[in-house]
């Protein structure tokens, strides 16, 4: 048994990201200076090159913006996880997010409505992941 | 500066394709340097610069490839990514700025029998890769399954890159993949991360590659018909994931318009089409993005039959890296040159006199060239 792969939840930027997601909530940084949300964490503003940011919460919800399925685990970490789908979530509020879609999901198709789950892995780390929502 | 006409290629080298074990990257590399310069009928002392190409492990860099090679040359010089475009561009540039006049370019891996994982990150663990988003199939297969949403893009059509290329393998005795693939099985074969089934996907292999480089003017007193670089372009896409679409790497297109503008020619000048192919998803959005068809007709396109043998759009000759070797685009290069000498046997295109060369790194950089046998081509 491999161990799992596990983000680094002390990361000076990254990590109120995963602070947010132990608590249930997604939170991306929102640049001061030009307002842009941005995702993933980066130590300054990829538009205006500003360095102040607050942590801004968004919806849980949003849709399937493409997916992939893996049918062989290509780390160790993932063997006898087969068949699982990684999705690109654009979030309602605006930011992709890729994340895991829950194992007990039928099949999705790009375009279907998600809303979040909170997955404890550890008691540091807490993985988002997606559900269908009902049609 | 205008490039064109003033740079060739007069020398090719490459080790076995295959599992070399116990054999260093930069060994790998050398014995490929050795080749290119018998090739080039050259000899180390007529070497004045080295460009070496990291492996994806971070070897065989222009300091260990040059204590191998054992000369103190003026010009010696490491690209951390290579798919050798990049490494030509930069040759192509320090020949034209006479910090060197005749260059070997080097690549060595032995990825393969050194058990590499090609599925551990490469930076640190985000949401997206503690989730299982891990190896470039991954991200790929994201922007293949969105490609197939927004332009009705089907397996069978898709799969036409990897049957093509595995039809010019057959012909080609360096290609590690020669057994016969039908649509029927390649579309009987299972998904490895679907849409994406094991054939689309780059194989690993060992070995080394090398290409010698210097001005016009000396190309014409040497043994081999010179290669000369038409035109070369570069594009970057290094927002990354800031950019949303970045996986679809919209970025590409502005590669197509440099490299278009610069040498004057269209996608009806091309004879032989090469782009670099981790996965055969990068042949699908450069055939669109570098105008061989429009964006989102590359499905239609390829199942027309233009890039197979005998097609008006000869794609990866050599069977590329889903076929022929891994070596990370750099055998795609010694294809073109030999398709432009007539050198490729029983899979040379007729009349072969202007090739193109597309690659990329992964999701950051793109970068094209143009090579052909008249110096005035894109003059």
């Amino acid at each position: 048994m491999t161990a799992p792969l596990l983000p680094d939840v002390a990361d000076p930027v990254a990590g109120p990201f995963w602070a947010a997601a132990r608590e249930g909530r997604i939170a991306v940084q929102r640049c001061l200076t030009c307002g842009l949300l941005r995702y993933p964490p980066l130590v300054g503003c990829p538009d205006c090159l500003g360095r102040t940011y607050e942590w801004q919460d968004l919806r849980p919800t949003g849709s399937i913006w493409s997916f992939a399925v893996y049918h062989r685990a290509l780390h160790a970490a993932f063997a006898g996880q087969t068949p699982y789908t990684v999705a690109v979530v654009e979030l309602d509020d605006g930011p992709r997010i890729t994340g895991r879609i829950a194992r007990d999901e039928r099949p999705v198709a790009v375009g279907d409505r998600v809303r979040a789950s909170f997955e404890v892995v550890t008691d540091e780390v807490t993985l988002i992941q997606w559900h269908l929502e009902a049609v | 500066m205008d490039v064109a006409g003033k740079v060739a290629i007069v020398g090719i080298g490459h080790t076995v394709q295959g599992e070399l074990p116990g054999r260093s990257v930069e060994e790998n590399a050398v014995d490929a340097i050795e080749a290119a310069l018998a090739d080039a009928g050259l000899v180390r002392d007529d070497l004045d610069g080295l460009i070496a190409c990291k492996s994806a492990q971070g070897l065989g860099n222009d300091v260990a490839v040059g204590e191998l090679l054992g000369a103190n040359l003026p010009y010696v010089q490491c690209l951390d990514y290579g798919t050798c475009n990049f490494s030509l561009h930069l040759a192509v540039m320090a020949i034209l700025s006479g910090m060197a006049e005749t260059i070997v370019m080097s690549y060595g891996a032995n990825a393969r029998t050194g058990k590499v994982d090609f599925g551990a990150p490469l930076g640190g663990v985000d949401l997206a890769t503690a989730s299982g988003l891990v190896h470039i199939a991954g991200p790929a297969a994201l922007a293949l399954q969105r490609h197939k949403h927004l332009y009705g893009t089907t397996d069978e059509q898709f799969g036409w890159i990897a049957v093509g290329q595995r039809e010019w393998a057959e012909r080609n005795p360096n290609a590690i993949f020669r057994k016969p693939l039908s649509m029927t099985e390649y579309l009987a074969t299972p998904y490895l991360v679907e849409p994406l089934r094991r054939p689309d996907v780059t194989m690993i292999s060992d070995g080394g590659v090398a290409v010698v480089v210097t001005t016009a003017e000396r190309a014409r007193d040497l043994p081999r018909r010179p290669v000369y670089v038409s035109g070369i372009a570069e594009q970057s896409g290094v927002r990354g994931a800031h950019d949303p679409d970045n996986l679809l790497r919209p970025w590409l297109r502005d590669a197509a318009r440099s490299i278009w503008a610069r040498t004057g020619l269209d996608t009806s000048d091309i004879d032989v089409l090469y782009i670099q192919d981790p996965t055969a998803v990068w042949s699908l959005q450069m055939l669109e993005y570098y105008g061989f068809c429009g964006l989102g007709e590359a499905g239609p396109f390829l199942a027309e039959g233009h890039t197979r043998p005998g097609g008006r759009l000869p794609l990866n000759t050599h069977g590329g890296q889903l076929s022929e070797s891994y070596a990370w685009g750099w055998m795609h290069m010694v294809e073109a040159v030999r398709q432009l000498r007539g050198e490729a046997g029983e899979r040379q295109v007729g009349d072969a006199e202007v090739a193109m060369y597309c690659s990329s790194q992964a999701f950051s950089k793109a970068a094209a060239s143009i090579l052909a046998t008249d110096p005035a081509v894109a003059a």
